[in-house]
């Protein structure tokens, strides 16, 4: 009952806020901050009870019997990092988004309804529940771009939406035609994963199911919708887009269509290996060429779920621990990233533009430092998370797949050496260019030093940047539930 | 013949006739000269008792505490009153939904012929109580003729608006041409059969003339239906008619039109009977989705985007019909009511914000109305997300249900024709599309800043049951649909 917890505190909170005055900014915020802890506390305890491998805290209820429907949710090993991400950037993106006062209620609500999909996509053992939480997440997440973002935010918010719907459809119809030739009458997962489907309708389903959930997880080539999205997002959007968004589509790949289709992962998982690769290094040459800072994180969200692919592509069970651990990493790098670009330096400088940027270094040396860690962190500096996990990828790949498919990922995490540095120059080190030099007048007031971070920014800086670092340093707390989780969904192989 | 018997069972249908003539006495004699809302207000009082008596005596009928002899009686009158417990509640819900049409069509007087106006809405009520009862060829061709003529005239009742002559003339014309279409395919069935109780027949195999005849009879359904390609009055209607007879229109005959369908192609249900009637169906079935769901993505005029939306999900509605299987006319069943109460409460929306503006509203009268009127923007986001097939409301759990028994017929996939697999894929494709016009208006409604030009005027409290009941019933049947899906699979099939 606890897992289930997150989703009812979350549709709980999305109420309260929407029914509370807008007016009633710190009651709101208060009441956000308090229902994302509470989705986090909730998490924890998970993680604290959590002995593994299998699943637990299993709730089982009959919905829909003459279809086969039923209300099951669970979690393991592979749910309980998602579940932690989801909360700890709930949380973040609550303390990222402070000073919000624009339709507040209206905004959490919808805030709080997207995170209670993300947290039941992730407890969902019903086939037919996962879906409808998967659906549930989509609408919120056009009206918090619509509403609260930048600049072309209306269209980015169709974009995504419609990509997302597209997704959910290839996944429905992958969904009934596994149903039905299971003939078992039930949508349960566990179930559904000892069935033995014949291996042409894997052949045949499974790449409509993987490319179904991987469009959310910002597959190339359907991953257009993921720096739009982003740029567009208000901060605390596109940290749960980056977050934990794409992972729903990661999560989806991982736990429906492999785990239901050993036999058809098998036949396509070279193609996954491939498409992952161009992920990575489409995404890193992307970034390299983007002049707005967010545009650059999308891209490197891109290229980092190219990590998570190709950890799913190896089917080897190091590498697939690595992709779950990818993840996590991402998720709370990613939306550190996020956070620092979309709310703390934007709300200083007023531009995302690294051409306006200018040696933020001097003006405000103490969130550049923190910019420069995280983006460290996110390259995959020792020490926190994203090295581990990479590492882990990269070693599952070495010994599952095609020694060219290595070193194509290997020059990948070159080329994101090369966008992290040389973005991290542009934005903090480099000198005003000489032609916007000549042309500015007003020097001296531009040069004014920067305020220091708050304190909500600082705990949220904290609670990520803590957490990548101590999964970097102890990665063993999550590796250990994940690859047990795994190895049993490895069996059938 | 047993007339106790007949009065018994016609009590509710006697008791609505009653309630209709007191309605004309009343305002013919009493309040000639009375102001027009005074009359609204009386007519539309009695009218609300007669059909609340009906449901009682219909709730009596269906407990059993005032008995029906149903099969004795369809036996004797041939069957043209078929009542057992499927037919009872299915009249039930149209005399319900019937029931939220009043408050609706009070709060708008544009006639000076009010009592009419009520009138003709409880003889197009009563008109589908017995579509729905009546399984002889003739009498529900007399019954659906009741429907239409009833709604020819509600479409030309507002005297001082020019399009509304127009378009009920073009109503009148081409749903005479249907009814002649249809009288004609009738009488080849009755040719063919040998009789009009189409209880008592099958067709082991169809021989050329009973394909002519369904040929004329699906011409003559597509019209009523709005099935694409016999569509092109439905968008016209809909904008000229006022806006509650549009409402009704679009819900009650939908239901009782899918209800006629469905009992006339009971005599295929074999295999070698139907295969010649299916290429028919599918034909209309991706023409309707197809014209449907690219007209709607051009409109402007609201409640001409809810006339495409119809026809759209009219094709929805044949995906499930053509699979010939209990399920798929439950499936059409069910999606036929979720569809007419959600249709319902969106035009009751619309109906109450074109009262404000004085006008038929475009999508862009509607900017800002989260403002102005919360609970309204509220019950329609409800009601098009319904539309739309978002969970967890009733839309989704239909449409997936619509799918699930589309698959359920014929689940084996060797080849990608086989199944209806390809019209589930295609009817997916289709509401993604969808959901870019659906969201247009919460765009309108949710996102924009700047308000329009609505005026404040109040709901009124009938009007605002109505509208709650019918998104309370949107939403519980999407978060538990069993009780009802589980009725319409037991008693009406």
């Amino acid at each position: 009952m606890i897992a289930l917890l997150t989703v009812i505190f979350s549709f709980a909170g999305a109420l309260v806020c929407g029914l509370l005055p807008a007016t009633a900014h710190r009651r709101i915020r208060w009441v956000a901050l308090l229902t994302a802890l509470l989705g986090l506390a909730a998490a924890f305890c998970c993680a604290l009870r959590y002995t593994g491998p299998g699943m637990e805290d299993v709730i089982r209820q009959t919905w829909i019997p003459s279809m086969g429907v039923a209300f099951i949710t669970g979690f393991d090993g592979i749910s309980l990092p998602l579940l932690l991400v989801t909360g700890l950037v709930a949380v973040a993106g609550v303390l990222f988004t402070w000073n919000l006062d624009h339709r507040a209620n209206q905004f959490y609500a919808f805030y709080f309804a997207l995170i209670g999909g993300v947290y039941g996509v992730f407890l969902s053992m019903d086939l037919f529940l996962l879906f409808v939480f998967y659906e549930i997440a989509i609408v919120p997440k056009y009206f918090l771009i619509a509403i609260w973002g930048g600049a072309k935010r209306e269209y980015a918010a169709m974009k995504l939406v419609m990509y997302s719907f597209g997704g959910s459809a290839l996944v429905l119809i992958g969904m009934l035609a596994l149903f039905f030739a299971s003939g078992l009458n039930t949508f349960d997962l566990r179930v559904l994963m000892t069935v033995d489907f014949s291996s042409g309708l894997q052949a045949v389903v499974f790449p409509v199911m993987f490319v179904g959930f991987a469009i959310l997880a910002g597959m190339w080539p359907f991953h257009t919708w993921a720096p739009q999205g982003h740029s567009a997002a208000p901060t605390a959007a596109s940290m749960l887009l980056a977050g934990v968004v794409m992972k729903l589509g990661a999560y989806g790949c991982l736990r429906v269509a492999v785990g239901l289709l050993p036999e058809g992962a098998m036949v396509w998982a070279p193609w996954v290996a491939v498409f992952a690769v161009i992920n990575i290094i489409y995404g890193a040459l992307a970034a390299l060429r983007q002049d707005d800072f967010k545009y650059v994180i999308g891209y490197s969200s891109v290229s980092h779920m190219g990590f998570v692919l190709l950890g799913i592509g190896t089917l080897h069970l190091t590498g697939m621990t690595g992709a779950v651990l990818q993840m996590f990493s991402h998720g709370v790098i990613g939306a550190l990233l996020f956070a620092l670009v979309g709310t703390v330096i934007y709300t200083r400088t007023k531009t995302r533009m690294l051409d306006e940027l200018h040696r933020l270094m001097e003006r405000m040396p103490g969130i550049a430092w923190i910019f420069i860690v995280a983006a460290l962190a996110s390259m995959g500096l020792p020490g926190f998370s994203g090295f581990v996990s990479e590492l882990y990828v990269l070693l599952g790949a070495w010994a599952a797949l095609p020694t060219w498919i290595v070193i194509t990922a290997g020059v990948g995490v070159l080329a994101t050496f090369g966008y992290t540095l040389a973005k991290i120059h542009e934005a903090f080190f480099r000198e005003r260019s000489i032609g916007n030099d000549a042309s500015d007048g007003n020097n001296g007031e531009n040069d004014a030093d920067y305020p220091p971070m708050t304190l909500p920014e600082k705990a949220g800086v904290a609670l990520l940047l803590g957490a990548s670092l101590l999964i970097g340093l102890c990665p063993w707390l999550l590796t250990n539930h994940i690859a047990g989780s795994l190895q049993l969904l490895l069996n059938r192989f | 013949m047993n007339y106790s018997a007949i009065f018994t069972a016609l009590l509710p249908d006697l008791i609505v006739v009653v309630a209709l003539f007191a309605a004309l006495g009343v305002d013919y004699t009493k309040l000639r000269g009375a102001s027009l809302t005074c009359r609204a207000c009386a007519a539309s009082r009695i009218c609300g008792f007669g059909l609340v008596a009906a449901l009682v005596v219909l709730g009596c009928q269906l407990t059993g505490s005032l008995a029906v002899e149903g099969h004795a009686l369809g036996v004797a009158t041939q069957g043209q009153l078929v009542l057992n417990t499927g037919t009872l509640a299915l009249k039930g819900v149209l005399f319900l939904l019937g029931l939220l049409v009043l408050p609706l069509a009070a709060r708008t007087i544009s006639t000076p012929q009010v009592s009419e106006y009520f009138a003709l809405l409880l003889l197009a009520t009563l008109g589908m109580g017995f579509m729905v009862t009546s399984r002889n060829l003739l009498g529900a061709f007399v019954a659906l003729e009741l429907v239409s003529l009833s709604l020819y005239a509600l479409t030309a009742l507002n005297p001082v608006r020019k399009e509304s002559a127009e378009a009920a003339l073009k109503y009148f014309t081409y749903g005479g041409v249907a009814s002649a279409f249809l009288l004609f395919g009738i009488s080849y069935l009755f040719g063919t059969l040998g009789k009009l109780d189409i209880t008592q027949a099958t067709l082991a195999e169809a021989p050329r003339l009973v394909m002519v005849a369904y040929l004329f009879i699906l011409v003559g359904l597509g019209f009523k239906l709005a099935l694409a390609p016999f569509h092109l009055w439905a968008p016209d209607v809909y904008q000229a008619a006022p806006t509650p007879a549009a409402a009704w229109i679009a819900s009650g005959s939908k239901i009782a039109g899918v209800a006629l369908l469905l009992a006339l192609l009971g005599p295929v249900s074999l295999p070698s009977a139907h295969s010649t009637i299916v290429p028919l169906l599918l034909l209309m079935a991706v023409a309707s989705m197809a014209v449907g769901n690219l007209g709607a993505l051009r409109q402007a005029n609201v409640k001409r985007l809810l006339a495409y939306s119809a026809i759209a999900n009219a094709g929805y509605i044949l995906v499930a019909v053509v699979a010939f299987t209990d399920a798929g006319r439950a499936a059409a069943m069910f999606y036929a009511i979720v569809y007419a109460i959600a249709t319902l409460g969106a035009f009751a929306v619309v109906s109450v914000w074109n009262d404000r503006l004085g006008r038929e509203a475009l999508i862009d009268d509607f900017r800002g109305a989260w403002k102005t009127s919360p609970g309204l923007s509220l019950a329609l986001l409800v009601f098009v997300l319904s539309l739309a097939g978002i969970p967890p409301l009733a839309g989704f759990v239909g449409k997936f249900y619509l799918f699930y028994a589309a698959i359920h017929a014929a689940p084996q996939m060797e080849y990608w024709s086989d199944g209806l697999y390809w019209l589930v894929a295609v009817a997916l494709a289709f509401s993604v599309v969808a959901l870019y016009y659906y969201l247009k208006i919460l765009k309108a409604v949710f996102v924009r800043e700047e308000t329009g030009e609505m005026d404040n005027s109040p709901v009124g409290l009938s009007a605002s049951v109505a509208i709650l009941v019918l998104a309370l019933l949107t939403v519980v049947l999407g978060v538990w649909p069993e009780p009802v899906v589980d009725y319409i699979q037991s008693y009406l099939f």
